[in-house]
């Protein structure tokens, strides 16, 4: 399969295809045809997409691709690891960019400025890569800063008061998560001399544990703003509904999963199971992503904004990874991978759902969407699949992830994290139902404070939003059904926990 | 390793700006002559002091005495890897600032004057890095002085030279303090010469030590813009453009803060000065300015009083990581000379440009620059971006090594100092970044006028080095293994730099 | 040529007889008298170079006039502090030379011949003062150049001269009276006037005497070279000279009271109990008149005032270095006072070109100048830097020597007040700079000045490239003047 192009050259193509595309793609403006434009934007997406699934297929078995670039600060080099989790990761991110711009196409108006936002958004999936890649806390300090600065442009897209009010949030919230992170990683670097991922950990025992103790709460609270890790959250639900709906659908789908991946691989790949559990800190996650769990679903119930509510629902998902990383159990964790990378889908297909129907009829409101199943039936009818993919029913994706995440904490004894799964996965159904129940309710049967959807024409091209969206939902169904195809999430996942845990992959 | 090679090129590349700056008064108001002779000067000094680059590299140290002046007290040139790298720095920011300022003055008045100061400035600069003993040294510094000060009265209005006299006043003040303490050092020791890693040593008594560590500190401290010593930066911000960018970036404070570095490895050597405890003051001091000035750059509203106290601030990164006496530490601080020159000039320069193209000076007079300037504002951006510390810019490699040199110094809160400080530079940067592009432009302002392609190259060109020294540390020619070679040096620890 | 004995004598013998013939041949006709005291000088410029040269050569050596012994005729001596006329002679022709135009405007045309007939003469008596190795022959050349420069002061137009020339009689007279009677008592004591002779016979052990001749002979010498407090005849008569009498004043003149404070240390070297003293209040003395001379430098706004005061300040350096009697600092003085000559003629000459082109001397009024006067702007503002001390310029070099000096005799008081006062000397040739570059012209007179002719720029040009020549050649002129501290004060430290 990849003997067309050496294994190493992978990765960094994976991570410079996308970003010299953004450079070129800021010149498309001054183009002629619009139709030359995608074509190079969409090509660069799809050979993306398809590195990153030959990566995935490639280290399926359990191998790794390492490439090393250069010493970006001597002797420290960027260097890129493509293992199962990375590629599983990467490939997921390559999968949500190209359906979140195929949706941009038709949610853009067609001027010069929607080149930019392709631009940016090509520019940030090079570096969401970047971070899944990474194969040292430098490279993935490097693309994380990269990306969450990349982030800004494509939130005020717009240039709405409340984005730009939204966006200032956001920065604070990652700059100083961002200086966190760095702290975190300085640290490291001084404890260790390097910080290159080593499955099972790379932290020496002989380190003294105050500092080891400040180096993981830096870099789990830095990481954890992004992640929106409960009390650092703030910026997530200002954000979400302010951006642009594609690149909401990222935002929620991967890049707060960037946050929780990083988290995976600091707990892993950087401390180690052994360690943490010796410094026991562990404890202290559980209780904040627990937390996370309950209080964002909460949250997300008395939200009437369909774009908050799924922010919300969002901070509520993503803790369920924190939770079971928590336990530090393979099956739990394998089942935590499974579940970004189907949250990304579903989530992400929920957004692109909610902008098109924002674009079509400018409602956000939950409340005032009765009436909607009928105007536009392939897209209520995506909207309620998805749902049910979150809330968990089988045999969609989201089932899937969560019994293998159940199953794992239940092995791992962690009885009360799977009762806070389980109540997660019961208020999910409380926020996502009534939005189901009124997309489908009649115009007919008004209730009291029930508003109308309004008669508005809808735009003439939204064949590109409603493709995306159908994608999103084929992809629900896909993964939910066959999760365990060779070179399907589940698989890479298993091998992933089995790597991190640091019981090697052949065994 | 390092062999002793007599060169004449380090007495050249000194008196090659002083022939240019002969030739630009003998060329009176002849624009042209004028400009071949700055343009061409500033390129035969960047060639010769990058032809040192590999024999340097390679171990070498170049020198060239001139002959002994008073008893004891040599003229003479020592290229060690520390001084070439301030050179190098420098002299390609002079061949910048020459093509920028020839843009930006075009309309002034007495042109050979300025022309003619500039090259003299810089072979003073060049004197200061290549100085073989503390004696030439502060002549080339004490001459810098004096050839600035015309530039930074060019305007000749009263601001202009109200900025001139408190220059002055705080500048020679430092001078006569250097003088003082170099005086004691030779009284004490007998010699001058910086060639040997520390001359003082602790047989000198412990109140002559710290009578002779305050005297230098401070006389260098003053046009490092070391914080109760700095008030001269900011009023200067009257200069014109180009002397505002010498002032910053390429001379006058990175002179200050090569002596400070001078004083603490090669006068002191980091041996004693790890006895004697001295850096540590100096340390908190320095983190304490990079907070305050950058409090204060926070509540500027002019441009250039922002980019003057951010300057403070980012001086004293180069104090504090010389005085965490760490090898990464004197790394973070050889390397910021560079990082912060090409960051700060690419500023300057970008403020020029805006001050020419649109007439506004003001942070919040920059709505819908960047739609108007987008290239010039890309760079103004990235220059933000090193400033933050984010990834891939030059700002960053200082910010990571200084924190790593403060937790191998044992003095992690500076760890924390470089957080904040990262975060107050966002605090008043992305700010600048944000009305530039987002905020749109006010229906009545004009298309810029006056911008030639000789001032948007330089930026250009600047903000493309910030990328470079950001990535490319380890790329061919690039001077970071120069860098280390020297901190490898100052602090003699081989091994923890590797 | 390289050694022709008679050239000793010459020096002294002939600017004076030059000068005194001056106004017999050339009375009427000034520009011949030009001439022939150029030429003069010229001569005895040339002689002073062989004879430097053969102390280069060959050391010191003496000439006793007529053939006479030391113990009755009158010796000369050629030593390193001899070696001074060099110095002394170049600055008088070039002075000599700035004059032809410059007493065209200021000075009568009737008395412009014994204008440089008494320049001349003022040479001469320099030069012997500075060669002779005799007390009683010290007061002769002393009088002689006084009275020539009291004079001198007198020539000027300015309303003050007179009153000027009359103080600086008043106090040279006293200076004057004090060396007579200090030789009358060292003749008294040891038989001799000679001042080696009388060194190796002089009892200190007496000390009321030798304390007496002491004190009257350091007393005497202060005053001829205008140490704080005893300057206070110095600006007026200053400031008040025509320009190239100025620079003499200022540059050579008063130091020769410089010399003949060393040349009488010799005679009191050894006698610690004594010199002690004396040594450490010229220090202070000196330390006062450094500073109080540049602060009022700083206060003044004539150009030639402040140039005055600066000359006080200068002073007060020179005696610092002596009273300190550390190896470097006394060298250093001897430098300082060779240096200070240099710049200080530079700038009195270069502040004459400028009173010449405009008439004006208030610093206020000299804006822009630069515009119109660039070569003798520059050379003032260049000469102002070098006189504050910025290496590598001459006026750093004594100062250096004398602040090592200081750290090394454990008075680092005294390298805080030299570096206070450099700094106030820059403050004041700063503003100086600032008039001149940086200010619109406020005065027409300014506006349409033009660059003062050749005769005029030459010797400021000469004595400019000196300020920086002499800078970067310090360590041979220090190694020259090493000899000598030696048998200064006996035992030095």
């Amino acid at each position: 399969m990849s003997g067309i192009l050496p294994n190493w050259l992978l990765p960094g193509l994976a991570v410079a295809l996308p970003v010299t595309g953004s450079l070129v793609i800021f010149r498309a403006g001054h183009w002629k045809h619009r139709m030359t434009g995608l074509a190079v934007t969409g090509t660069v997406l799809l050979v993306t997409l398809a590195l990153t699934v030959i990566m995935a297929v490639t280290v399926a078995d359990g191998n790794r691709i390492d490439l090393v670039l250069f010493p970006l600060l001597p002797p420290w080099p960027v260097a890129f690891r493509v293992d199962a989790m990375g590629a599983v990761f990467a490939m997921t991110v390559a999968g949500l960019f190209a359906l979140a711009m195929m949706h941009a196409v038709g949610y853009l108006p067609d001027d010069r400025r929607q080149w930019r936002f392709h631009g940016f958004l090509l520019a940030s999936l090079g570096c969401l890569i970047g971070v899944a890649l990474a194969a040292n806390l430098l490279t993935l300090l490097l693309f994380y800063e990269v990306f969450s600065l990349l982030a800004y442009p494509l939130i005020v897209h717009e240039r709405k008061p409340e984005a730009f009010n939204a966006a200032l949030k956001y920065l604070v919230y990652i700059l100083s998560g961002g200086a966190l992170v760095f702290t975190g990683i300085v640290l490291v670097q001084h404890i260790a001399g390097s910080g290159t991922f080593v499955a099972g950990g790379m932290l020496p025992d002989g380190a003294s544990d105050p500092a080891l103790i400040v180096a993981w709460a830096a870099l789990m609270t830095g990481f954890g703003v992004k992640a929106a890790l409960m009390p650092l959250h703030g910026w997530v639900p200002d954000v979400h509904p302010a951006a642009p709906s594609p690149f909401s659908a990222v935002l929620s789908g991967v890049m707060v999963a960037a946050g929780v991946f990083a988290i995976l691989r600091v707990l892993f790949e950087i401390f180690g199971a052994g360690l943490l559990q010796r410094l026991g800190v562990l404890p202290w996650l559980a209780a904040f992503a627990g937390f996370a769990v309950i209080a964002g679903a909460m949250r997300a119930v008395a939200e009437d904004d369909l774009k908050r509510r799924l922010a919300y629902s969002t901070i509520s998902q993503m803790a369920y990874v924190s939770l079971a990383a928590s336990l530090a159990s393979q099956t739990a964790l394998a089942g935590a991978l499974v579940h970004i990378v189907h949250h990304a889908f579903f989530k992400g297909g929920l957004f692109l759902c909610a902008g098109l129907i924002i674009a079509t009829t400018g409602v956000r409101r939950i409340s005032r969407m009765r009436g909607l199943g009928r105007r536009m039936p392939w897209t209520a009818g995506t909207l309620t699949l998805l749902a049910l993919a979150m809330i968990g029913v089988p045999p969609l994706s989201g089932f899937t992830g969560k019994w293998v995440l159940g199953s794992g904490m239940a092995q791992a004894g962690g009885y009360a994290h799977l009762a806070i799964i389980l109540a997660g996965s019961l208020l999910a159904a409380l926020y996502l139902w009534p939005v189901v129940y009124r997309i489908w309710q009649t115009a007919e049967e008004p209730g009291p404070d029930c508003g109308e959807i309004p008669d508005r024409k809808p735009r003439q091209d939204n064949r590109w939003m409603l493709t995306a969206v159908l994608a999103t939902g084929l992809i629900t169904i896909l993964l939910g059904l066959a999760p365990r195809l060779p070179g399907f999430p589940l698989e890479l996942a298993e091998t992933a926990a089995r790597t991190l845990l640091g019981s090697p992959a052949w065994k | 390793m390092t062999a002793e090679l007599i060169d004449l090129r380090p007495a050249l590349a000194v008196v090659i700006s002083l022939a240019c700056a002969g030739a630009v008064f003998a060329a009176r108001e002849n624009a042209r002559w004028r400009a071949i002779w700055s343009l061409s000067a500033a390129g035969v000094k960047f060639a010769l002091v990058w032809s040192m680059l590999p024999g340097a590299l390679g171990g070498a140290v170049y020198s060239f005495r001139v002959g002994e002046v008073l008893p004891g007290v040599a003229f003479g040139f020592r290229v060690d890897a520390l001084g070439l790298f301030f050179a190098l720095v420098s002299s390609t920011l002079w061949v910048l600032t020459t093509v920028y300022a020839l843009a930006y003055m075009r309309k002034s008045h007495s042109l050979s004057r300025f022309f003619g100061y500039f090259a003299l400035c810089i072979s003073t600069t060049v004197g200061i890095a290549f100085a073989e003993n503390l004696f030439t040294l502060f002549v080339f510094y004490e001459l810098l002085t004096v050839c600035t000060y015309p530039l930074i009265m060019h305007n000749e209005d009263l601001a202009a030279r109200r900025a001139g006299r408190k220059y002055l006043v705080y500048t020679l003040s430092g001078g006569g303090l250097i003088l003082a303490g170099m005086a004691m050092v030779y009284a004490s020791s007998g010699t001058l010469s910086l060639a040997q890693a520390g001359i003082l040593d602790a047989s000198a008594g412990g109140t002559t030590l710290l009578v002779i560590f305050v005297l230098l500190i401070a006389g260098f401290g003053v046009k490092a813009a070391l914080m109760p010593l700095h008030a001269w930066l900011p009023a200067a911000m009257v200069a014109p453009t180009p002397v505002s960018a010498l002032l910053h970036a390429v001379a006058v404070v990175k002179a200050g803060v090569f002596g400070i570095i001078r004083v603490i490895y090669d006068v002191f050597g980091a041996d004693l000065l790890r006895q004697l405890g001295y850096t540590d003051w100096l340390a908190v001091l320095a983190g304490a300015v990079i907070i305050i000035a950058s409090v204060k750059a926070l509540r500027q509203r002019h441009i250039k009083a922002r980019l003057a106290w951010s300057t403070i601030s980012q001086l004293s990164y180069i104090v504090l990581a010389a005085s965490l006496l760490a090898p990464l530490g004197t790394l973070a601080a050889i390397i910021h000379i560079a990082n912060q020159a090409f960051s700060k000039i690419t500023m300057f320069f970008v403020a020029g440009v805006i001050e020419r193209g649109t007439g506004k000076t003001r942070v919040d007079e920059l709505a819908g620059v960047g739609r108007q300037m987008p290239w010039t504002m890309a760079a103004f951006t990235l220059a933000s971006l090193s400033f933050i510390g984010v990834p891939l810019t030059a700002g960053f490699v200082t910010k990571w090594y200084l924190s790593l040199g403060a937790l191998q110094g044992g003095r992690e809160v500076f760890v924390g100092v470089m957080v904040v400080s990262g975060l107050l530079n966002a605090a008043y940067w992305l700010p600048m970044v944000y009305q530039a592009f987002f905020r749109p432009m006010p229906a009545d302002r004009k298309a810029p006028a006056g911008v030639s392609p000789m001032m948007v190259g330089p930026v250009l060109i600047c903000a493309a080095y910030i990328i470079l020294l950001g990535a490319g540390a380890s790329a061919p020619a690039m001077p970071f293994s120069l860098a280390e070679a020297a901190a490898r040096f100052a602090i003699e620890l081989k091994a923890s730099v590797e | 040529m390289t050694h022709w004995p008679h050239w000793l004598p010459l020096v002294a013998a002939l600017p004076m007889v030059g000068g005194v013939l001056t106004p017999l041949l050339f009375r009427s006709r000034p520009s011949l008298a030009w001439a022939w005291a150029v030429s003069i000088a010229s001569v005895t410029t040339l002689a002073s170079s062989a004879l430097l040269l053969t102390l280069v050569g060959s050391g010191p050596f003496s000439y006793a006039v007529g053939g006479w012994l030391p113990d009755y005729g009158i010796e000369l001596q050629f030593d390193p502090v001899s070696a001074l006329i060099s110095p002394v002679c170049i600055i008088g022709l070039l002075s000599l030379i700035f004059s032809r135009r410059y007493v065209e405007r200021s000075i009568d045309p009737k008395k412009v011949s014994f204008f440089y007939a008494l320049v001349l003469v003022n040479l001469g008596g320099l030069n012997g003062f500075m060669m002779t190795g005799d007390l009683f022959n010290m007061f002769v050349f002393m009088e002689i150049f006084s009275v020539s420069a009291y004079a001198l002061v007198a020539t000027a137009r300015e309303p003050i001269a007179a009153l000027a020339a009359f103080k600086y009689l008043l106090m040279g007279a006293l200076s004057s009276l004090l060396v007579l009677f200090s030789a009358g008592v060292v003749f008294a004591m040891t038989g001799t006037l000679n001042i080696a002779d009388a060194a190796s016979r002089m009892d200190v052990a007496g000390p009321m005497p030798a304390a007496l001749a002491l004190a009257a002979l350091a007393t005497g010498f202060a005053v001829k070279a205008a140490l704080f407090p005893v300057h206070f005849w110095l600006p007026d008569a200053h400031a008040a000279a025509p320009a190239p009498v100025s620079a003499i004043l200022s540059a050579l003149v008063v130091k020769a009271g410089v010399v003949g404070m060393l040349r009488t240390l010799e005679l009191f070297a050894g006698a610690e109990q004594l010199l002690q003293p004396l040594l450490t209040s010229l220090v202070w003395l000196g330390a006062l008149g450094a500073l109080g001379g540049a602060l009022m430098a700083l206060v003044q706004r004539d150009i030639k005032l402040m140039l005055a005061y600066s000359t006080v300040a200068n002073i007060g350096y020179i005696f610092i270095g002596l009273g300190l009697a550390t190896a470097s600092a006394a060298t250093g003085a001897m430098a300082h006072t060779l240096n200070h000559a240099v710049i200080k003629s530079a700038l009195f000459l270069a502040a004459g070109a400028i009173i010449h082109r405009t008439g004006l001397r208030h610093i206020d009024d000299l804006r822009g100048l630069a515009r119109r006067m660039p070569v003798t702007s520059f050379a003032m503002a260049f000469a102002l830097v070098s006189l504050s001390g910025v290496p590598p310029m001459a006026g750093f070099v004594g100062k250096w020597q004398i602040a090592v000096g200081a750290l090394q005799a454990g008075r680092p008081a005294v390298l805080a007040v030299m570096i206070i006062a450099g700094l106030i000397v820059l403050a004041f040739s700063v503003r100086v700079i600032n008039a001149l570059y940086f200010r619109p012209p406020s005065r027409i007179s300014v506006a349409s000045a033009t660059e003062v002719p050749l005769s005029m720029l030459l010797p400021i040009a000469i004595l400019t490239a000196g300020c920086l020549g002499l800078g970067m050649t310090g360590q041979p002129v220090l190694e020259f003047v090493a000899p000598v501290i030696k048998n200064l004060y006996g035992a030095v430290p």
